[in-house]
């Protein structure tokens, strides 16, 4: 974590306190540095922002939308001020934290699964973050790779045996 | 010294400049309409205050920026969000993501403030 970074993420903090606060949502924000996701390769460490609140649910919205508005809006303020994108992950609750996790262990599940079937299993379409998730969970896997097919909404990931011929 | 402090509400509007508070939180000069005290009213001031703060920061002339607000019979405010003709696409993003995004965090503090708002940028 370099300086510039750190002063990023005070800047990103204030940003977000400055939201939460013309939003009536009384809410403390905390920082944690690092990735969220476990992986072979190298993830490049984000500033993760934790909101905790009286109300999180209000602020995750239906599917995390609100949330995901939240994120988006401060990622664009700071891009305009600092002149820097920076992946800021804003998280509520350790709401994505957990989802994180949940996404996590469905990887390995089904990695063994399509090892043993030794056939390819599409999972259910996900949006982006949520497909990087797996990707990035079985990138080092022995057994299996991992693909994206369809478009839009219905994009999934798709868990493939390796050494299967592919057509 | 609690209750000196509770004075600061005075029940006879008449006399308001009586106590001099040394920073004025929530700028009582608009209260023109004596509305019943059990339910603070909603100023509409708050919701148009999160939009200016949002389009300020992400446009290139913040000081063209000017958010008007119009509240109708039914109670339904609207918020006219005005920028320069260069900052318009930045407040709209792609595929109006931007307007979007600040559309999610203004039904979040109208929920809160159990009043109804919509945004239109003109």
């Amino acid at each position: 974590m370099n300086e510039n970074k750190t002063e990023i993420a005070e800047v990103a903090q204030t940003i977000l306190e400055t939201l939460l606060d013309l939003m009536g949502v009384p809410a403390s924000v905390n920082q944690e540095h690092g990735a969220l996701v476990e992986s072979e390769v190298e993830v490049p460490s984000t500033i993760t922002l934790n909101v905790e609140g009286d109300d999180p649910g209000i602020l995750i919205g239906r599917r995390g939308q609100t949330l995901s508005c939240l994120q988006y809006l401060v990622r664009i303020i700071i891009g305009h001020q600092e002149k820097v994108w920076v992946p800021i992950v804003i998280d509520v609750e350790g709401y994505k934290q957990r989802r994180c996790n949940a996404l996590q262990s469905l990887a390995w599940r089904i990695a063994e699964q399509v090892t043993q079937r030794k056939e390819p299993f599409a999972l259910e379409p996900m949006p982006a973050f949520d497909r990087r998730i797996i990707h990035l969970t079985l990138v080092g896997h022995l057994d299996v790779t991992t693909e994206s097919s369809g478009e839009g909404e219905a994009r999934r990931v798709v868990v493939i045996p390796k050494g299967l011929p592919s057509d | 010294m609690s209750e000196a402090e509770e004075q600061e509400k005075p029940e006879t509007m008449d006399e308001p400049e009586e106590q001099e508070k040394p920073e004025t939180m929530d700028e009582p000069e608009e209260q023109a309409e004596p509305q019943t005290m059990s339910e603070p009213v909603i100023q509409g001031a708050d919701m148009k205050e999160l939009i200016e703060y949002i389009a300020k920061s992400i446009v290139d002339a913040p000081d063209d920026v000017k958010v008007d607000e119009e509240t109708d019979e039914e109670g339904l405010t609207t918020l006219k969000l005005q920028v320069a003709d260069e900052d318009k696409g930045r407040v709209i993003g792609k595929q109006g993501r931007i307007a979007e995004a600040m559309r999610a965090l203004l039904r979040v503090k109208a929920a809160k403030a159990s009043v109804r708002v919509r945004l239109e940028i003109v």
